[in-house]
């Protein structure tokens, strides 16, 4: 029986001169994977990061796995539950081991585990040839991968995607999918915001439409 | 003038280990050093607090830290006389005229330029920074602490240019040192007293020395920064 992982009431953000999300309603259910999309500047990164505990919403209500989350005092226990990747992903100026190692030290993870850990999240990126490569020598399609192993090694319950695939040349665009694609198989509910066609066809993922300020099965 | 007698004197007493110039090579670096070193952790944790931090009058403190910068060094040292002078409120430490006394006014002028410096660094990261290391489960402080280790290249280019100013120092440390020989004396103001003299010998050296030390620090902080200030 599959359980919800998320679940977003009436979620709103305002700004000064603009309403951008006006009562966002949503149920993710544990290990899915979704979609969403809309149009540029409708609110998707807004919403993500609302509920990565990024940015502060308005009002409205969030659980996560049957609890109630106080968005007022984001709970730090729930950052170490899910993962959020910018659109355009920071990697700290050290090694891409020790970058993926970062949220697992966080989590005071035992050096040999995490070696051993990180030896995998690599693998699985593919990144292995590119451990003496310093980030900034890294392309975007590198970088995006290394993202999702120091995302995915952390195992989180939710991983909250924003535009894993935009303006990555189209080499680096279909290592990045197949990436995604493996996360299916992983136990860990996926939401990705994103324009990308493929991403979008894909028979796993469900389909959710953000419009208006309000978000729709699309 | 023949400079090139004096400063093949200059070299001389350098590499025969000359006692008095060593003497003041030595307390140029004491003083200057261990001003730093006593405050550059508060002066680099304060710019790194107004840059994250916002409060009411945040922004008229960094105005004033701002102009601080071009505060003219001989003042701080008049004040710092006038504090440790016998009458003065903190005359009982009797430090006037110790290499102590240099060392406070050496804080008091490196100061301004570690915590605009720092400031200057933080406000230029990359605000993804704090959220990636936040959304990867680190703590307020802890993601605070990894955006400092990501600007360490301009925290260390702060320490570094205080470094710079308080080592070349003349006035402040004339004033509250006394250019005593073999207590107070430093590279600047012996420069400033031997040239006064017409002795060009120890001067030359000693700038010299200035310039190697110059070098040195900044040698010494381009090696860990590789390439584009990488690991």
């Amino acid at each position: 029986m599959s359980i919800v992982a998320l679940e977003l009431k009436s979620i709103t953000k305002s700004f000064p001169q603009r309403e951008l999300l006006r009562g966002v309603d949503l149920a993710l259910q544990s290990s899915n994977s979704y979609v969403l999309t809309g149009d540029n500047g409708c609110g998707k990164t807004t919403l993500m990061r609302i509920v990565a505990g990024l940015e502060p919403a308005s009002g409205g209500a969030m659980r996560f796995e049957g609890v109630a989350i106080d968005l007022r005092r984001y709970p730090e226990t729930l950052r170490r539950m899910l993962v959020y990747v910018h659109q355009q992903p920071y990697l700290f100026h050290t090694s891409i081991a020790h970058n993926i190692a970062y949220g697992l030290k966080m989590r005071g993870v035992p050096k040999h585990q995490r070696e051993l850990l990180v030896g995998e999240a690599i693998a699985w990126a593919g990144v292995g040839h590119l451990t003496d490569v310093l980030p900034h020598k890294l392309s975007g399609g590198e970088k995006q991968r290394v993202a999702l192993a120091r995302a995915k090694v952390l195992r989180p319950r939710l991983m909250l995607l924003d535009e894993p695939t935009a303006n990555l040349d189209s080499d680096a665009r279909r290592q990045t999918l197949a990436l995604i694609e493996t996360l299916r198989h992983e136990d860990v509910t996926v939401m990705i915001a994103s324009h990308d066609r493929e991403i979008i066809a894909m028979p796993h993922v469900e389909r959710l439409h953000l419009e208006a300020g309000r978000v729709s099965a699309a | 003038m023949d400079l090139l007698e004096p400063t093949r004197y200059a070299f001389y007493l350098l590499f025969t280990g000359d006692p008095a110039l060593w003497r003041i090579i030595f307390t140029s670096l004491y003083c200057s050093l261990a001003a730093i070193a006593l405050i550059a952790p508060p002066a680099v944790a304060l710019g790194f607090l107004i840059a994250i931090v916002s409060f009411p009058g945040r922004r008229a403190l960094v105005v004033f830290s701002q102009a601080l910068l071009s505060f003219p060094t001989v003042v701080v040292g008049l004040v710092i006389y006038m504090l440790l002078s016998r009458q003065g409120p903190l005359g009982f430490l009797k430090l006037l005229f110790t290499p102590e006394a240099i060392i406070i006014g050496y804080m008091v002028i490196a100061f301004p330029v570690l915590v605009v410096f720092t400031l200057s660094a933080v406000q230029g990261a990359d605000p993804r920074v704090h959220e990636t290391a936040r959304s990867l489960g680190a703590r307020r402080l802890r993601a605070a602490w990894t955006t400092l280790f990501e600007v360490r290249f301009g925290v260390m280019a702060a320490v570094v240019n205080s470094f710079g100013r308080v080592v070349s120092e003349v006035g402040c440390a004339i004033m509250v040192g006394g250019n005593i020989a073999g207590l107070t004396r430093n590279i600047p103001t012996a420069i400033a007293l031997e040239t006064s003299k017409g002795e060009f010998a120890q001067g030359i050296a000693l700038g010299f020395v200035l310039i190697v030390l110059a070098l040195g620090v900044n040698v010494a902080l381009s090696v860990p920064q590789g390439e584009g200030g990488m690991k």
